[in-house]
């Protein structure tokens, strides 16, 4: 009698699980009972409720962006298009701005000149022509003598044309110094003195 | 037909390598040292006047140099001064004007002297130097003894067993010419043939086949004792017996003037 008592009073601080307890129950109650809840368990936020977003708009925005990035390729493209400036064929600048007074008169040939200038040209051609055909025909003589002897060499002995026919070894580096329009002054002293080389030079510093 | 004319260069190539061994032809190794032209040849009528076209054309295109402005400016200048009638400014008067400074470097040109192309070997026509015709190429040519003659041919010697036909040249070239002689010898192979019979048999040998060696000629004096002459293309053909002459000029360079 003593434990009903205390149970009855004792069952008013039932803690009442969730799981047991549906959502959508009245909250009536029979007897009185206090009941501790806990929030249910919640993993994540409750999502918020999507707005329905129009598929126009959608398309701008789309095109929109397609359109900023083929305007950026287009524009690098340009620049792919444009020829690096090469340096050493460049005008220098002081010049470009001082073409107003460096510039020329134009000249105006006369027909007879701009005629024997033409032909001219046309007889230096062919003279050209004949100076390399020329050379071509001196190799060909000088090669042709040089194979008669070798072969000749061959019906003498086998032995002198292989030795004659080994590569020179010591022939490369070659070098030989051209013709000059004076011939060297004998003893000539050369004047002492420095200089200061200004060239340009282009490409790696 | 094809086969048989195959068989036959066969069986004369094999005679002539079967003849080899008992040759009855001196091996004689010659030597042609040559010296190179030092000044550019001068220049025909039709270089003249493309050279002379070629450069007006150039100062057509051109623009004005540096020079030129300021020898333009120096005229504008002198005409202000003339005139007196507008304040010339001093500073832009140039001290010493283009005009002064071109006679000047003129001047200059002028008193350098250079070397004549003509050199005294031309003037007095001595041939054994090599120091003449500096436009021309000169072959040098040695008394050399043949048998009984002496003749003026390129320097020449018999091959000895135990040595390679360059080795030959350059022995030659040294025991006739002395050593002061530097040349440079441009391949191990010879660079034309000749071949001359001896008008009567010695040792069994008919005659001899002369392997001829190209040499550019560097520095040195050659030895006196060979009568050493420098020869242009024109006096070799004068001097070397024809056929001679035919295989030595066909080894080189022809000239154009």
């Amino acid at each position: 009698m003593f434990h009903s008592q205390i149970l009855k009073q004792l069952s008013r601080l039932t803690i009442a699980s969730a799981s047991k307890l549906p959502f959508n129950t009245r909250h009536i109650s029979s007897s009185a009972v206090v009941q501790f809840k806990i929030t249910d368990q919640l993993c994540a936020e409750p999502l918020k409720k999507k707005k329905k977003v129009d598929p126009a708009i959608i398309k701008a925005r789309e095109d929109r962006r397609r359109k900023k990035l083929e305007k950026q390729i287009r524009k690098l493209q340009k620049n792919a298009r444009q020829l690096k400036p090469i340096e050493e064929v460049e005008p220098p600048l002081h010049l470009m701005d001082q073409m107003g007074k460096r510039k020329r008169p134009s000249v105006v040939l006369s027909a007879e000149i701009s005629e024997t200038r033409a032909l001219l040209v046309k007889e230096w051609t062919r003279y050209k022509k004949q100076e390399y055909m020329a050379n071509v025909a001196q190799i060909d003589r000088i090669m042709a003598a040089q194979k008669r002897a070798l072969d000749m060499l061959y019906e003498e002995s086998e032995e002198l044309y292989n030795e004659a026919i080994m590569p020179d070894v010591q022939l490369i580096p070659c070098s030989f110094t051209g013709t000059y329009a004076t011939p060297p002054i004998k003893n000539y002293e050369s004047p002492d003195g420095e200089y200061i080389d200004v060239s340009k030079k282009w490409g790696h510093k | 037909m094809l086969l048989r004319k195959v068989i036959g260069a066969e069986v004369i190539l094999g005679h002539k390598i079967f003849t080899r061994a008992k040759s009855s032809w001196d091996i004689v190794a010659g030597v042609c040292v040559e010296r190179l032209p030092v000044i550019t040849p001068p220049l025909n009528e039709l270089q003249k006047k493309f050279k002379d076209f070629l450069w007006t054309v150039e100062i057509e295109k051109s623009l004005k140099s540096d020079h030129e402005l300021r020898h333009e400016n120096d005229k504008v200048q002198a005409e202000l001064l003339k005139n007196e009638s507008v304040d010339v400014d001093l500073d832009t008067v140039s001290k010493i004007t283009a005009q002064d400074f071109e006679d000047s470097s003129s001047d200059e040109l002028n008193q350098f002297k250079f070397a004549d192309i003509v050199t005294e070997g031309d003037k007095k026509g001595i041939k054994s130097t090599p120091e003449r015709c500096l436009q021309r190429h000169l072959v040098l040519v040695t008394h050399q003894k043949l048998g009984n003659d002496v003749k003026t041919i390129l320097p020449q010697g018999l091959w000895k067993e135990g040595e390679t036909l360059r080795q030959t040249a350059e022995r030659i070239l040294s025991e006739q010419c002395g050593t002061g002689l530097k040349v440079k010898f441009l391949s191990n192979a010879p660079c034309g043939f000749y071949k001359y019979k001896y008008p009567a048999e010695i040792n069994g040998r008919l005659g001899a086949k002369v392997f001829f060696y190209y040499a550019n000629y560097n520095d040195g004096e050659v030895d006196k004792k060979s009568k050493p002459n420098w020869l242009t293309r024109n006096e070799l053909a004068e001097l070397l017996p024809e056929k001679y002459n035919k295989t030595v000029q066909s080894f080189l360079i022809e000239e154009t003037f």
